[in-house]
């Protein structure tokens, strides 16, 4: 990775009175990167993203974004930015169009362009046959692309997705992946907050584990998996712990996800032997993933709503 | 000056917004504005004049017609800047995608005062016509001059629905601003009777701008121009406009940034 830096961050601290929402954060995303922050509500994940546009003033630290500081020159980075914010915040009585030609008025975008690229990318997010109706009338889903859609009006160089398909349908949050791939192969910077792993290590090269203000964990998912929580993890019912403990390997881990039991052994033979060898059936075997790398790093679990 | 225009330009944005929103619901938004000063002259101008006798020479009608301008302009500014301000920052999470843009938080309460500058001003036409036809606007450029100063009184009444957004910790709180501070102000600046400047209350009125309002769009209506009594008036108007809409502007700019 040697491409510009679109976003530097060097101890970058927030404070709400006693609460420390960020507390030193060091980060840096380069152009035509997908940079993930992971972690629960109350993370700071959030935070970091309103530090980056002026929104949320930084106690702390050293920010730059395309080169400039949020708290001196919000204005020159929100015109090189789209933001899909947590909450939709579309006016619920007016048409799509009127509200992404409100939108496209705020970014300086004049009228005849704003109307092209607005039905470009309505067509794109496939809600063109929507272009007239109130917003009251359509689904969480749609509301969610269209916000997509108000984000892209002025082909921002970097795309902010905080928590985009948070509360979506499997197929409406699909569909949302899919258009950030293809965003990502156009080179755009993408910085994407998401409390599930699984999003994380669909769509981006490089994730930020994130815990109470702090980054425990950096790297690619895979890379990451590889490091923190490597081999295959078994999970068992929850009374099962008194029966597997006595048979597990030294280099074996062993912990709580719930009320089930849980077992992470380097190889997938080992949890078909412990089965085998202890008489209880496993609920679920599986390969390790970024969830297991945060229960490690944090040891807590990661839930939607902390 | 480049950057004040563009701070302007970002700011009408704003307004056209609102306006795009505001003309959804035209009929449903105007009507209470339009209708209110025309219930108060129906119900205590015409129906009190002939038991009131005159003021200055005026009927209670002729008396309390202007003061309806200016009480356009104090309503149509607090409740657009407290209720509808507090509602786009909490319940629609307007600001929140707004300031995702190139818009500030500047641009965002420039936007609001120009939008009630505006509309107060559009409303007190509105009633300004209505008076005329009732034959209550002896002095016809009135016609002309007083939405200005609405659009001006309607400056430091928004603050306070700002600064009263900015402080609530719901919407029903709201009630108490209105119960304390509006409502007097409403009643006992000059609307409804004549204040006597030596008198207790005729000191109080003077820290009000509604009363300057009142005063100024009363002597536009009655055709009235006592130079230095205008010129006092329109100071203190201007000064309580540039004192408040500042105060209400730092108290914004904390709330929507954290």
């Amino acid at each position: 990775m040697s491409s510009a830096p679109i976003i530097s961050a060097r101890g970058v601290a927030k404070r709400f009175g006693d609460f420390e929402a960020l507390a030193s954060l060091d980060l840096v995303v380069r152009a035509g990167e997908c940079v993930g922050l992971l972690g629960p509500n109350g993370a700071g994940k959030s935070t970091f993203i309103g530090c980056l546009y002026g929104v949320v003033l930084r106690t702390g630290g050293d920010l730059e974004v395309f080169g400039y500081d949020p708290a001196k020159n919000a204005r020159e980075i929100k015109k090189r930015i789209g933001v899909v914010p947590q909450e939709n915040a579309l006016d619920e009585g007016l048409t799509v169009l009127e509200n992404m030609r409100i939108y496209a008025r705020f970014s300086g975008i004049d009228r005849k362009s704003a109307d092209l690229r607005i039905t470009a990318l309505l067509q794109d997010m496939s809600l063109e046959t929507k272009r007239d109706s109130p917003i009251k009338t359509l689904s969480g889903g749609m509301k969610r692309r269209l916000t997509f859609v108000r984000a892209l009006l002025a082909n921002p160089e970097l795309l902010i997705l905080d928590e985009p398909t948070t509360g979506l349908d499997p197929s409406v949050r699909h569909l949302l992946w899919e258009k950030v791939t293809d965003l990502r192969a156009e080179g755009k910077t993408i910085l994407v907050t998401t409390h599930y792993m699984h999003e994380a290590e669909v769509l981006c090269d490089r994730v930020f584990i994130m815990d109470k203000g702090k980054v425990v964990g950096v790297g690619a998912p895979k890379e990451l998996i590889a490091k923190e929580a490597p081999g295959f993890v078994g999970i068992f019912p929850a009374d099962s712990e008194v029966k597997l403990r006595p048979h597990l390997n030294g280099a074996w881990e062993f912990f709580q996800q719930g009320h089930n039991s849980c077992v992470r052994a380097p190889r997938f033979d080992d949890l078909i032997e412990l089965q085998k060898t202890t008489g209880v059936s496993a609920l679920q075997l599986r390969p390790t993933n970024l969830e297991d790398v945060y229960l490690k790093l944090t040891g807590s679990e990661l839930k939607e709503h902390d | 000056m480049t950057e004040f225009l563009q701070t302007f330009r970002l700011g009408w944005h704003v307004v056209v917004r609102n306006w795009m929103v505001y003309r959804k619901d035209f009929f449903a938004n105007i009507s209470p504005t339009l209708a209110d000063p025309a219930l108060i002259l129906g119900s205590l101008g015409l129906g009190l004049s002939g038991y009131v006798g005159e003021i200055d020479g005026m009927s209670y009608a002729q008396f309390l017609a202007p003061g309806m301008i200016a009480t356009t302009a104090l309503f149509t500014s607090f409740f657009e800047s407290s209720y509808g301000f507090y509602v786009r920052m909490t319940f629609e999470s307007v600001f929140k995608a707004m300031l995702t843009t190139p818009i500030g938080v500047r641009e965002v309460v420039l936007g609001e005062f120009m939008w009630v500058f505006v509309r107060a001003g559009l409303m007190a036409f509105g009633v300004s016509l209505v008076l005329l036809a009732l034959g209550l606007l002896p002095n016809p450029m009135a016609l002309l001059i007083c939405p200005i100063i609405a659009g001006f009184l309607s400056l430091p009444c928004a603050a306070i629905g700002l600064l009263a957004a900015s402080w609530v910790r719901n919407i029903n709180q709201f009630q108490t601003v209105y119960s304390f501070l509006i409502a007097p102000i409403f009643y006992l600046s000059g609307v409804f009777f004549p204040v006597a400047e030596k008198s207790a209350l005729g000191v109080i009125v003077q820290f009000s701008p509604f009363y300057h309002g009142v005063k100024l769009i009363q002597f536009t209506v009655w055709g009235k121009f006592p130079i230095q009594e205008i010129l006092w008036h329109a100071t203190a108007l201007i000064a309580f406009t540039l004192l408040m809409c500042g105060i209400s502007f730092n108290r914004i700019g904390k709330k929507l940034t954290t």
